[in-house]
């Protein structure tokens, strides 16, 4: 059983053990910065390898340890997302404690894996707490910067009140199914009906995901940790965590809590976790687009709009069924590429100007033309614009939506979203407006650094993430295709 | 357990535990919080779980409590000053602790099980901690090996968060 | 006669308290300790649950597990947030959440 666990858990000993090295190599000698930056992207890469050969199906400890297609591809695109942040964190940390910051961005990564990768509450709790005791660590890394202990502060009130009543959720549904195996759950409550105290502890849990992918109205600690943790740490904190996040709430409520989902119809609401989510989708959808109107912080911007985005994301699993739950992961999916793009941009204009209010982005299309054409397709794929990714996810989650009711029942909800999107747009082409129309003012003035803006790789990358984000607008098919397959 | 003791030991929880919200100082709060934790960990043996109720005493009168006097004494904190209450926050405050605490009672209350005594154990040979090890090294396996990692994460990130910038 | 539903209550109770003390305090370190009672509720109530879904003549331990599980946890949590304070305390000379306002909305 060992050396199968082993050989199942593969990609996360490559990870764990590429963690030691880096944080080895780090403590040697504070000139090993660029190494450790090579090694900690080269295990990444390796554990993607060590993926791709993993069996297509495999079940261990009872669902502990879970392997299908889905698990598969998710733990891949957590990887590089780690990935794109270790580049990002290369450029934009300074060498000092670089090999600790690159350790925890790499254990955080394995906590992404095993939430993906396992369908057991005492599994996806302990997940839950690996990442998020790695990433209040990274939110306040940057001891040089009052705004980033406070972030790290505020992310860890938040996040522990969330497990705790994640845990006494976990606990009251343990009490009444004798079992923390979701499918097992699932069993339970196909033949039993719904008793209260069980309800109680469905929602309790649901509580503490909201917390973690920051839907209204548990999204306070949002805005103030995307603008106050360093640039990278944001990065993935709204990217890998987020993606991770939803695909365990999809995997408990679809697999775990299926029988209890209940109706959002407007003419028929039936008590479940369906109305629950339906409500916080609504709120956060409402919320985030219109107080992120009022933000002249960039970083600020993007928090908002996030929550308003895990709104949308919350619009498939309402949904519900096979087809809600793959315009779901592929939504939040392209939502993370874009994201980590956008704080790339971020990152870069912060180091030429020292901020990133906006702005500090005033003129950039003439000061980077490159720089200035990537974020104008990572906003208008936020904005939901035809031909970029945004738009074919915000499209095929509405028709989800729509379709997954009958009479159209969920149509309440969808208006909200698309009087969002359109509000949505206005702070969108804000930005645009800045980075293209508005001249460079001359208060934001300071002489540009041509040693440091000139970052080749980091400006590849992003130019990559661009292409992405472009491709999957084009051609959705590819990623759409996988996903469905691989969802049962 | 008799009627009597549990009353006792839950009581002895609840208000110890109310003192750690109402004392003002932060000393007091910690020696508050051990009492209520030791009569949890009563209650865990109450329920035959001894070896969950020794660990419960090891790790936070031992580990947890010294932690929390320790940075109170490091930052050398002081009774809190009375400040201005914000009076609108204190009362939505209280408002959501009472409605929560009202619902999760209201539905315990109902709830189809809770009359029932619980069910007599065999006599058993074994240790609880015979059988709470065996399934930490063969079922929990995998986690247990993460709590491993999960406390490396600690570890780095209290030796990188509390450590002095050198500038 | 002491039943499940007695030790429900009062772990429910428990949990209240700590939210309570999470909503209503101001220093930081009183909030942490609050944090450590609402966990332990979640404790208390899966160790009843063990204790009432008797298998075989023995508590279904995989509860206890997970208790144990979680007083790890919960240590390893105390002592990063322990840590994120001093960082802050370093900066700032404060443990009030109110005096942190330099973020806001």
């Amino acid at each position: 059983m060992y050396i199968e666990l082993l050989k199942l858990a593969s990609p996360e000993t490559v990870v764990v053990v590429t963690a030691l090295v880096v944080l080895a190599l780090g403590l040697a000698n504070e000139r090993t910065a660029g190494l450790c930056s090579g090694v900690a992207a080269a295990g990444l890469l390796f554990a993607v390898a060590a993926v791709l050969m993993l069996p297509q199906q495999a079940t261990l400890f009872h669902g502990m340890l879970v392997i299908t297609p889905l698990t598969s591809l998710f733990k891949i695109i957590c990887l590089v997302l780690a990935f794109f942040t270790v580049i990002l964190a290369r450029a934009d940390l300074s060498s000092r404690n670089r090999g600790e910051y690159l350790a925890l961005v790499l254990l955080a990564t394995i906590g992404l894996m095993l939430l993906v990768g396992s369908e057991e509450l005492l599994m996806i709790f302990i997940g839950l707490e690996l990442t998020g005791l790695s990433l209040y660590v990274m939110a306040g890394f940057d001891k040089t910067d009052v705004r980033s202990a406070e972030a790290g502060l505020k992310y860890f009130l938040f996040g522990s009140t969330a497990s705790a009543f994640t845990l006494f959720g976990i606990s009251f549904i343990y009490g009444m199914t004798g079992t923390t195996a979701l499918a097992a759950i699932g069993q339970k409550l196909t033949t039993a009906p719904v008793q209260p105290l069980l309800f109680v502890g469905i929602v309790m849990t649901l509580i503490g995901f909201a917390f973690k992918i920051a839907a209204a109205p548990f999204h306070l600690w949002a805005p103030d940790t995307y603008q106050g943790a360093p640039v990278p740490s944001a990065a993935f904190i709204a990217s890998g965590s987020k993606v991770a996040s939803f695909v365990v709430l999809g995997k408990i409520v679809l697999v775990g809590f299926g029988p209890a989902q209940g109706s959002a119809a407007w003419h028929a609401m039936v008590a479940g976790w369906a109305p629950v989510l339906a409500a916080l989708a609504a709120l956060s959808i409402l919320i985030g687009n219109l107080v992120a109107l009022a933000q002249t912080n960039v970083r600020r911007l993007l928090a908002y709009s996030a929550v308003a985005h895990a709104g949308y994301t919350l619009l498939g699993l309402v949904a519900g069924g096979r087809e809600g739950f793959s315009a779901t992961l592929f939504y939040t999916t392209v939502y993370a590429f874009t994201l980590v793009g956008a704080f790339g941009v971020v990152a870069l204009v912060r180091r030429e100007t020292g901020g990133d209010d906006l702005k500090n982005f005033s003129g950039l299309s003439s000061r980077s033309p490159l720089l200035a054409g990537c974020m104008s397709i990572f906003m208008l794929s936020l904005a939901g614009l035809p031909p970029l990714a945004g738009f074919f996810g915000k499209f095929y989650l509405f028709s989800a939506a729509l379709r997954a009711v009958d009479n159209n029942g969920l149509l309440w909800l969808v208006a909200i979203a698309l009087f969002g999107s359109l509000i949505s747009l206005y702070y969108y082409l804000m930005v645009l407006k800045v980075i293209f129309v508005d001249e460079k003012s001359s208060s934001t003035t300071q002489p540009l650094n041509p040693s440091t803006s000139a970052d080749f790789l980091q400006e590849i990358s992003l130019t990559v993430l661009a292409a992405v984000v472009l491709f999957l607008g084009v051609m959705p098919g590819t990623l759409v295709a996988r996903i469905i397959a691989a969802v049962q | 357990m008799s009627p009597f003791l549990f009353w006792i030991f839950a009581g002895l929880m609840l208000v110890f535990g109310a003192g750690v919200v109402l004392n003002r100082n932060p000393v007091a709060s910690a020696l508050s919080l051990v009492v209520s934790f030791l009569g949890l960990a009563a209650l865990f043996m109450s329920l035959d779980a001894y070896f969950i109720g020794i660990i419960q005493v090891l790790v936070y009168a031992g580990a947890v409590m010294v932690l929390f006097l320790f940075i109170i004494m490091l930052l050398d904190l002081r009774a809190e000053k009375l400040r201005k209450i914000n009076w609108l926050a204190s009362a939505g405050g209280i408002a959501v602790a009472v409605a929560l605490s009202v619902q999760i009672l209201y539905v315990i209350g109902n709830f189809r099980f809770s009359q029932q005594p619980f069910p007599p154990l065999a006599r058993s040979t074994v240790d609880d901690v015979h059988h709470v090890g065996s399934l930490l090294f063969e079922n929990y396996n995998l986690p247990f090996q993460i709590i491993g990692v999960l406390v490396l994460v600690a570890t780095i990130g209290v030796v990188v968060l509390s450590k002095r910038e050198l500038r | 006669m002491i039943t499940l539903g007695d030790y429900l209550i009062v772990s429910g109770l428990l949990f209240t308290i700590g939210f309570a003390g999470v909503m209503l305090r101001r220093n930081i370190i009183i909030i942490f300790m609050c944090l450590e009672l609402m966990l332990n509720a979640a404790n208390l109530s899966l160790v009843a649950f063990s204790r009432f879904r008797v298998d075989a003549g023995l508590p279904n331990y995989n509860a206890q597990v997970f208790v144990f599980f979680i007083i790890t946890v919960a240590a390893a949590e105390v002592a990063v947030g322990l840590a994120i304070i001093v960082a802050l305390f370093r900066a700032r000379q404060t443990t009030h959440v109110e005096d942190i306002a330099s973020l806001k909305f």
